[in-house]
């Protein structure tokens, strides 16, 4: 089984996609997000990228999810919509699960898949090399890059935050 | 607005399409339109009601998937060429897929469902930089493609959006509805001939960006958004008529106005290339959008339309000085007879 955990993390994390997709109330929109953020971080980790896993439990599941878990909690209803609560959320998202089940049948059976990538089974998931780049992680090299190289990233996706930030004021400000 | 945050958002809107125009790795031009996408949603909303706020959601959902599908795009790219620069899109499956992303941006068919919306729920000058500025990044991204572009998809967004350009602006008296279908078949006009000859897309953009820009600045001065305030033109200042009419003349892309320069360029460059019917049925789609630029002229300039006695008596409490206003007329009518100089794009 473990070498197939990237295909069987994939899997979840693809489920879970289906389980907010299907738009039930945004609180349990929130809960499948937390089931998707973490199989994403193991997803990277397997991939080598620990350092990159580690900022997806941090920033995205413990900064952004639990401010968007507050905001969800004040503005929530009486009745929040779950899954089988509505007939149109659980079809679809029946349909998903129903549309991902036949999708890893098709993977496990047939020898080649070609959907928009063409991949040779599930073989072809399996991890075998995370590409060693020496003593140091990719992902901290990444970091290092950002900071000496990419300055002119940092910059602008600062300034994108800054402006996102203003804009976010200005239209719930109102008149 | 608050005057510092407005100038501070209008110059996130020029950095991200700058950004977008200048950059060559394919995630800075991604966080380009992201820039310009966040920081036009409170200029679109500057007038704050329901409307503007439907508008600039729509504007905002349907841009938004764009960028989620050029993002893909991208990453397809990345997967199959294993680099990030923008010179050649690799892979025929990503080049689609980018192609269909941009021509959301742009609005063209089958993509153009929001544009006359977005532009009918907002005021005149959002409407303005909507469908000018941010006409020009995505375009100068289609510019830096267009070699790997699949012609049958192109072709078929295009001539399709002329059809649909011409065809919905039919019905319309909401000015800026028809300006959004006018766009609609000017992009067309302009990706025909961008596998063929981009030299020609700049030179159809930036006449069209004059032309437009005239447009909306003579509806601006006489602040009318609809065909019967235009028709009030005679009372108020009745110099703009004869300027409507010319312009709406240029843009409808008859001689010896500069509108019939990108037009007949583009029509040549297609009939170079040994494709006869696209271009003759490009021209003849054309004629529907210079119905209901006649339509304008007819009911603004060329005839006094009726109206109840009290409307023949304006008063305004004084005209609007729009300094570029002279020259943008001059040259959105008078460029034909420098065609030679488009040379100077290449």
């Amino acid at each position: 089984m473990m070498t197939y955990i990237v295909f069987i993390l994939s899997v979840i994390f693809v489920v879970s996609f289906v389980g907010f997709s299907s738009k039930p109330s945004p609180i349990y929109g929130g809960l499948v997000l937390i089931v998707s953020g973490g199989v994403g971080c193991g997803i990277i980790m397997n991939f080598g990228g620990s350092f990159l896993g580690l900022m997806v439990f941090l920033i995205y599941l413990g900064g952004m999810l639990v401010v968007f878990g507050y905001t969800t909690a004040m503005a929530t209803e009486q009745y929040p919509e779950v899954w089988v609560s509505n007939t149109t959320v659980m079809g679809v998202f029946l349909l998903g699960l129903l549309m991902e089940v036949m999708l890893v049948l098709y993977v496990l059976k047939s020898e080649e898949v070609g959907v928009v990538f063409k991949f040779s089974g599930v073989g072809d998931w399996a991890i075998y090399d995370t590409g060693d780049s020496g003593v140091f992680s990719e992902g901290i090299m990444g970091v290092a890059a950002l900071y000496s190289y990419g300055a002119w990233v940092v910059i602008v996706t600062g300034w994108s935050l800054f402006v996102g930030v203003l804009v976010i004021l200005e239209v719930t400000r109102g008149d | 607005m608050n005057p510092l945050i407005f100038t501070t958002i209008l110059m996130t809107v020029l950095l991200g399409t700058m950004i977008v125009m200048m950059s060559s790795h394919w995630l800075m031009i991604w966080i380009g339109f992201e820039m310009n996408l966040l920081a036009i949603i409170p200029i679109l909303m500057k007038k704050y009601n329901p409307r503007t706020m439907e508008a600039s959601t729509k504007y905002f959902l349907t841009q938004a998937t764009a960028s989620m599908l050029l993002m893909m795009a991208i990453i397809i790219n990345l997967m199959h060429s294993g680099q990030w620069t923008i010179t050649k899109v690799f892979n025929p499956t990503a080049s689609i897929i980018m192609t269909s992303a941009l021509a959301m941006k742009l609005g063209l068919t089958p993509f153009h469902f929001w544009v006359p919306e977005v532009t009918q729920g907002i005021s005149l000058t959002s409407g303005l930089i909507l469908l000018t500025w941010q006409k020009l990044a995505p375009m100068s991204i289609l510019y830096q493609i267009s070699p790997s572009i699949n012609l049958n998809i192109l072709l078929t967004m295009a001539v399709l959006s002329i059809l649909v350009g011409g065809w919905g602006g039919l019905n319309q008296t909401q000015l800026r509805k028809i300006m959004a279908y006018s766009s609609i078949a000017h992009m067309g006009w302009m990706t025909a001939v961008l596998v063929y000859s981009p030299t020609l897309t700049m030179l159809n953009m930036l006449i069209y960006i004059m032309m437009t820009l005239t447009m909306f600045m003579l509806f601006i001065q006489s602040s009318s958004t609809t065909t019967l305030s235009l028709s009030h033109t005679w009372n108020k200042t009745p110099l703009t008529t004869t300027l409507i009419l010319i312009t709406l003349l240029s843009m409808g892309g008859l001689p010896p106005l500069s509108g019939f320069m990108p037009k007949w360029m583009i029509i040549q460059e297609l009939t170079k290339n040994s494709s006869i019917i696209l271009p003759t049925l490009m021209a003849i789609m054309a004629l529907l959008n210079l119905y209901f630029y006649m339509r304008l002229t007819y009911s603004t300039s060329l005839t006094m339309f009726p109206s109840t006695n009290n409307m023949k008596m304006k008063w305004q409490f004084e005209t609007k000085q729009i300094t570029l206003l002279p020259p943008l007329i001059v040259m959105s009518s008078l460029l034909l007879p420098l065609t030679p100089m488009l040379s100077i794009l290449d």
